[in-house]
């Protein structure tokens, strides 16, 4: 299989190379544009053969084997496999009881389908700031937003770092409400022994082909701690006539990955780690913090910039940022944004049309803000100062790669002087100032 | 389609390495949406991952949302809940019907064209799912509006890779309202594609015993 790996292989890095000009400023690039291309997910023969076995066999039957093997690994009561991660999270809201006009409390840092799978559920949803450290919804701001017809919490697990399940559950159990996690980026992510995905009443999660744990195409899946849950949301699926169903192709593709996953959840581990003793030598960058007992899954690798280490303290931080970000492409480092402004402050949440004609928001005008980014501080100084690595980490990203990432980081945090030339030349503007972007 | 043939497509798109709907190559979405417009002679294409996200495209296509009435024939009565549940009322069963409908299996994809051919609504939403892949559908349209209305509703307000994830919008009457992901599988389009290809070859066709037993509705009998 052409698949299997990169057409040509990266050279191991030579401690020279940092020695080197800036890629951006005339000298070579630490890994060359030829070498550049991250394949994923990997796709093997067996895979091949397995999508060969299951088309003789019934799609139900490879569709439900998919969801048991799968909630078998995560460890949730019941599951609910379902075309999309969206379409998941609907479920699980449903699921875990919420109905129209109720509210959701969702974090304003995360993917817009968190947000709009509780309009889809009928309901409203509210948005509260994150945790300055985590990045995950922050349990104080979700308790200041609580009403009496609030109906669930649902925290994301962002970039596969699990939220802070134990302070939201307490906070929902004194409240009498749902918990339901998003954990649509947090693939084998866990506190202690237990999987993202078993932590809550209900969780829904994305298996799009782009996520640690890939299905062959589109897919999630929607858990359930309780059979009268799982039994809630089918029913709803039927009484409203909806087609949630996941395609047993993408199913079988996903049962023959799920036996390797262990294996790439490894493979992150160790490039993560390897990374973040790097990133910590340099002052400048600091790596994804992880609370102890925590399993982050690293669907994405968030780190964030320190300007005052290296001496630039007295620049606005999302200018240095910016500028890291162009230093750190032109050595062929793929670092990105991904998202610039607090969902809210998106559009279909400043028009709010919904399903239209303003449902379902019209059902409770309680519970509507028209939010400015300012709303969210913590969310926009997360966003003027990090920057984040996506496949970046993953298998088939190889060790030698990893290496010249951390060599790509190590030459721009030696070069504060051309940080700051940068700054001085172009006219940065702060994330949210550009257009809303998504990832 | 027969087995063999099924296993050949899956093997080869497995081997390009592409099986996500938002990669810049893949070849198997376009591919569908350009049969898919050439055998229905509509311009435009919408891919869904199921019959039910693909009568919510048509009717956002042309701005029918909640608590608006339409035209259609009389739905049958998983798609009159679907309808109730997306808050849209069926008033008339006599106009011009909202979008037409029609439901392909082996027995009568290679009549497409032809039941495309009798559809005179804006959008015309075809379920590929009797195909035999999964949950898979079409609206196909002559209206760009309405086409570019519906991908908007598919993925989350981006409508191509140029522009994708960019929430901005030029065209006010574009800024989608709630969004869904009803993305196509390109493994699920590219069997589809075979299905729709071989329909149409009666050399390498299934017997042709089988009647015939669709033809273009107006919104109904769509179960």
């Amino acid at each position: 299989m052409i698949t299997d790996f990169p057409n040509s292989p990266l050279p191991l890095p030579n401690p020279a190379d940092l020695d080197d000009e800036l890629a951006a400023l005339g000298g070579a690039e630490i890994i060359p544009k030829a070498l550049r291309r991250t394949l994923f997910p990997v796709i093997t023969k067996e895979d091949v053969f397995n999508l060969m076995l299951a088309q003789r066999q019934a799609p139900e039957k490879v569709v439900a084997d998919f969801a048991e093997a799968y909630r078998a690994y995560v460890g949730a009561g019941f599951a609910l496999p379902t075309a999309s991660g969206t379409s998941s999270l609907h479920m699980a809201l449903v699921g875990a009881g919420v109905r129209p006009g109720d509210e959701v409390i969702v974090p304003a840092f995360t993917f817009i389908a968190t947000a709009q799978a509780v309009v889809a559920a009928h309901a409203v949803p509210v948005f509260v700031d994150i945790d300055p450290v985590t990045y995950c919804m922050d349990p104080a701001a979700a308790a200041a937003a609580i009403t009496e017809r609030t109906r669930a919490l649902m925290p994301v697990h962002v970039h596969g770092l699990p939220a802070d399940v134990p302070a939201l559950r307490a906070l929902a159990d004194r409240h009498g409400i749902a918990l339901v996690e998003d954990a649509s980026h947090a693939h084998s992510a866990k506190i202690g022994d237990r999987v993202a995905g078993s932590l809550g009443d209900a969780a829904g999660q994305s298996l799009m082909a782009d996520k640690n744990f890939p299905l062959g195409g589109e897919g999630g899946i929607a858990f359930f701690a309780e059979e009268e849950s799982y039994r809630r949301a089918v029913s709803y699926l039927a009484r409203h006539g909806i087609d949630y169903g996941m395609s047993w192709v993408a199913a079988a593709f996903g049962s023959s990955q799920l036996k390797r996953l262990p294996y790439y959840d490894e493979i992150r581990a160790r490039n993560a780690a390897l990374l973040g003793d790097a990133l910590r030598e340099t002052g400048l960058f600091t790596p994804p913090h992880v609370p102890d007992g925590h399993v982050h899954a690293y669907n994405m690798y968030r780190l964030t910039l320190h300007p005052g280490a290296v001496g630039l303290d007295d620049l606005p931080v999302h200018a240095v940022k910016e500028a890291v970000h162009e230093l750190l492409v032109a050595e062929g480092v793929p670092a990105r944004e991904w998202q610039n402004t607090p969902i809210p402050c998106h559009l279909p949440f400043r028009h709010r049309d919904g399903f239209g004609n303003g449902y379902p928001f019209s059902l409770n005008p309680g519970a509507v803000r028209d939010h400015r980014p300012e709303d969210f501080p913590v969310t926009l100084g997360m966003l003027d100062s990090t920057l984040v690595l996506c496949r970046e980490l993953r298998s088939p990203v190889e060790y030698e790669r990893i290496l010249r990432y951390a060599d790509a980081f190590r030459k721009v945090a030696r070069r504060p002087d051309a940080i700051r030339k940068l700054v001085q030349e172009r006219d940065y503007v702060r994330p949210y100032e550009k257009a809303a972007r998504l990832g | 389609m027969e087995l063999f043939d099924t296993a050949t497509v899956l093997t080869r798109v497995l081997t390009s390495g592409v099986v996500m709907s938002i990669e810049k190559s893949d070849r198997e979405l376009p591919g569908l949406e350009r049969l898919l417009t050439k055998k229905t002679r509509r311009s435009k294409a919408v891919l869904l991952n199921s019959r039910t996200g693909a009568i919510h495209a048509a009717l956002a296509g042309q701005g029918i949302g909640h608590g608006d009435s339409v035209a259609l024939a009389e739905p049958d009565a998983e798609t009159a809940a679907f309808l109730a549940w997306l808050g849209v009322r069926v008033t008339s069963y006599d106009e011009p019907a909202a979008y037409d409908y029609l439901a392909l299996d082996p027995a009568n994809a290679d009549r497409l064209g032809e039941l495309a051919a009798g559809a005179t609504a804006p959008a015309l939403v075809v379920d590929l799912t009797g195909l035999g892949f999964g949950p898979a559908a079409a609206v196909l349209t002559d209206d760009p509006k309405l086409w570019a209305r519906a991908e908007r509703l598919k993925i989350f307000g981006a409508y191509d890779l140029r522009t994708m994830w960019t929430q901005e919008e030029a065209d006010a009457d574009l800024v989608p309202g709630v969004q869904f992901n009803y993305r196509l599988s390109p493994l699920v389009a590219a069997c589809v594609r075979m299905a729709l290809t071989q329909a149409a070859q009666p050399q390498t066709a299934q017997p042709q015993t089988a009647q015939p037993r669709l033809a273009a509705t107006s919104g109904a009998n769509q179960s």
